[in-house]
């Protein structure tokens, strides 16, 4: 199977979690970045999406499965028009190589963002999957978002045989993945929009790649909203985190206000989020329950109360693992032993720890 | 060893101060009361009748604790809203407010409470009048209180985009007027309570009072089709004269973005003073449910059946607001 956008949470860590799995023959992955996180079991490949040798590649290794997690929703992570030309001619031209004749491709998974149904004050107040958006997309993201998705649904016309799963996820919180809301809620005090507290839902990062994994495990193929059941409203979530509301935005022209100053001081928070912060989504999940048979950990109270849990520990240094010093002590022990069959290979490796036995001897000399 | 002492004893004294304060703010309120008390039976003495009103003064004075112990909880973090946005312990904490309004201010009237149904979902059906919609809190405020059970209105889109209001009639359980949100609230059970008139019907004239508008082309009757739920239609007598509205300055509306821009006796003259209601006397007639029940989902497409029902429920409305009106004898004392 083949993963996109390994160098990103997402990506690395499906990788990661899928490593365990012995149904899984090999995996690839492919992003222009390397991934940040170790990955044992996964064959990493440095290849651009938007080039054409994506296809030579699907060919080459007779990929099954494609699992597109190379969207980017955070513009952090890049610049404006490259997260266009990844979201858009990215998925464009992987589309095309696996619908392409011969190509072996049977399964496609998509993460999306429930952006898609953008957040206007007219809309309905849940949205299930099957509804469309009435007003047109305000700003590039959730219009290359539209066009995402409407080049998996050609692909799904072109290939029928082949089982396609849309994901659309909420907003993501959780201890390690840094998205907007994350970096909002860091801030001392939260900005809102004068006169308005929007209704918002959150998925937590292990349930969002648990959710990956499934689809990537079993065959649901359709569209399906990923988000915690329940609702929080940005108050609420700004009382359980101990924070101050500070209304700031004004409610006409806050998305043109936030842009402005995004564009002086990059703010880490893009301006079409601010409209989610004035009207507020909420998605309906139901089918996720049960049709998609995935139960979430984490209910959207669960998530922002997890993530204000987590973030009160974030800034200690981290705990020492046990495992660690496990790995050390075997080390040691078979390091000491004469009686090892193949010690000349053992103590070899060794070696390269020695340097820091002084550091080492503790904990093993007080057992 | 002396200094330590005295540190001490300065904070106990501290200590000791904090207290006494606390205590007379706790009972301000409490020797607030009773001395209204005594001057509302002076006055009554005098006067020989009620001219301060003690119950709804004590009401108010409940209202404004509980909103305080719920907002300190709210504080907290500690609240749970529906998918809609909905808070039922802050609308509790409401209710009291426009339940003053509805005993006292307007001595609404209520019959028929009987055809609302005890138990799932309802139609709720009613002309709309009276600039703000008043008649919605109103008629709630009936079902809450006599059939105990909770409705849900669906209020204009535009409120969407209105800051303050636009989480307050949610955390009241309004939501938008979206077809969707209706089929989703009356299939889990919800009494939703809709105006079909809409704006038309809050921004008449006064001329045209208690003279129906379309009713939308049967949106809510389909909602009701596709559910199996009956429809019950409503009609309020009073709201329709609590702002006479004179003329409608259209420019000055699409300037603010209102649906329009009322002139009344007293608005905009009197500034904020002029949005004071008038207080006639309301009454509001529950009528006998017409039953949607038995046509199947299948139903709703039949576009004959749906304006075949839309002007049944209107008609009912509109002949129950004559038979209303013919029994009024005055606008302000009924």
């Amino acid at each position: 199977m083949l993963i996109t956008g390994v160098s990103r949470f997402w990506g690395c860590q499906l990788a990661k979690g899928l490593e365990a799995e012995p149904s899984i023959e090999r995996i690839v992955a492919v992003d222009t970045a390397t991934p940040p996180i170790e990955l044992s079991r996964t064959d990493f490949v440095r290849a651009d999406i938007r080039h054409g040798l994506i296809g030579k590649l699907l060919h080459a290794i007779d990929i099954d499965t494609v699992v597109h997690a190379g969207l980017i929703v955070d513009p952090r992570r890049a610049g404006a028009r490259q997260v266009h030309e990844t979201n858009v001619i990215g998925t464009m031209n992987l589309l095309a190589a696996c619908s392409a004749s011969g190509s072996a491709v049977r399964k496609l998974v998509v993460k999306s963002s429930t952006a898609v149904y953008g957040a206007e004050a007219e809309d309905p107040s849940i949205w299930s999957e099957e509804m469309v958006r009435r007003a047109p997309a305000r700003d590039g993201f959730t219009r290359d978002l539209d066009e995402v998705e409407g080049y998996v649904r050609d692909f799904s016309l072109r290939k029928p045989d082949a089982v396609t799963t849309v994901l659309r996820f909420a907003n993501v919180l959780g201890p390690t993945h840094g998205t907007p809301f994350s970096r909002l809620f860091d801030l001392a005090a939260i900005p809102t929009v004068l006169g308005f507290d929007p209704r918002l839902q959150f998925v937590h990062e292990a349930d969002a790649v648990a959710t990956l994994k499934h689809a990537v495990l079993h065959e649901r193929p359709g569209t399906f909203n990923v988000a915690g059941s329940g609702v929080v409203i940005l108050s609420q979530a700004i009382s359980m985190m101990g924070k101050a509301n500070l209304p700031v935005l004004p409610f006409a022209g806050a998305g043109m206000l936030v842009d402005v100053v995004n564009r002086a001081v990059p703010l880490g928070f893009p301006a079409h989020l601010t409209r989610l912060l004035q009207f507020g989504r909420v998605v309906d999940t139901a089918a996720l329950r049960e049709r998609f048979g995935v139960a979430l950990q984490y209910s959207t109270p669960d998530t922002v109360l997890e993530h204000v849990r987590s973030r009160r520990t974030r800034d200690l240094p981290p705990a020492p693992s046990r495992r660690a010093y496990e790995a050390e002590l075997e080390e040691f022990l078979q390091a000491q032993s004469p009686a090892s069959a193949n010690g000349h290979r053992k103590t070899a490796r060794a070696r390269p720890a020695t340097r820091r036995r002084p550091a080492r001897r503790g904990p093993v000399d007080r057992s | 060893m002396s200094g330590r002492a005295g540190t001490s004893r300065s904070r106990a004294n501290g200590r000791r101060r904090l207290p006494s304060l606390q205590t007379l703010t706790r009972e301000l309120p409490a020797t607030a009361m009773t001395a209204t008390g005594a001057v509302a039976l002076r006055l009554r003495e005098l006067t020989g009748r009620d001219v301060i009103d003690l119950e709804s003064l004590q009401d108010l004075v409940s209202v404004g604790y509980r909103a305080v112990e719920v907002r300190n909880q709210h504080r907290a973090g500690s609240f749970a809203v529906d998918e809609f946005g909905y808070d039922r312990e802050y609308t509790n904490t409401i209710v009291p407010l426009f339940r003053l309004l509805y005993r006292r201010y307007w001595r609404v009237e209520t019959t028929g409470l009987e055809h609302v149904p005890r138990h799932g979902g309802a139609l709720l059906v009613s002309n709309h009048s009276g600039v703000l919609p008043f008649d919605g809190a109103m008629i709630e405020i009936a079902v809450i209180d006599e059939a105990d059970r909770y409705p849900r209105a669906l209020v204009a889109s535009f409120f969407g985009t209105m800051p303050v209001l636009s989480w307050f009639l949610r955390r009241t359980g309004q939501t938008l007027g979206h077809p969707d949100d209706a089929l989703r609230l009356l299939r889990s059970g919800e009494l939703v309570l809709v105006f079909p008139e809409g704006v038309r019907g809050t921004g008449k004239l006064y001329s045209e009072r208690y003279r129906l508008r379309r009713f939308g082309r049967g949106g809510f009757v389909e909602m009701a089709l596709r559910a199996g739920v009956p429809v019950v239609p409503i009609s309020v007598v009073g709201s329709e004269e609590i702002y006479p509205m004179l003329a409608d300055v259209q420019p000055l509306a699409r300037l603010f973005g209102f649906p329009y821009f009322p002139i009344t006796p007293t608005f905009p003259w009197l500034g904020p003073l002029g949005l004071v209601p008038l207080p006639t006397k309301w009454r509001i007639r529950f009528h006998a449910p017409v039953h949607t029940e038995d046509y199947g989902a299948g139903a709703a497409d039949d576009p004959s059946l749906v304006m075949r029902i839309s002007d049944e429920v209107r008609d009912t409305i509109q002949a129950g607001l004559m038979a209303e009106l013919m029994e009024r004898r005055s606008v302000f004392r009924g």
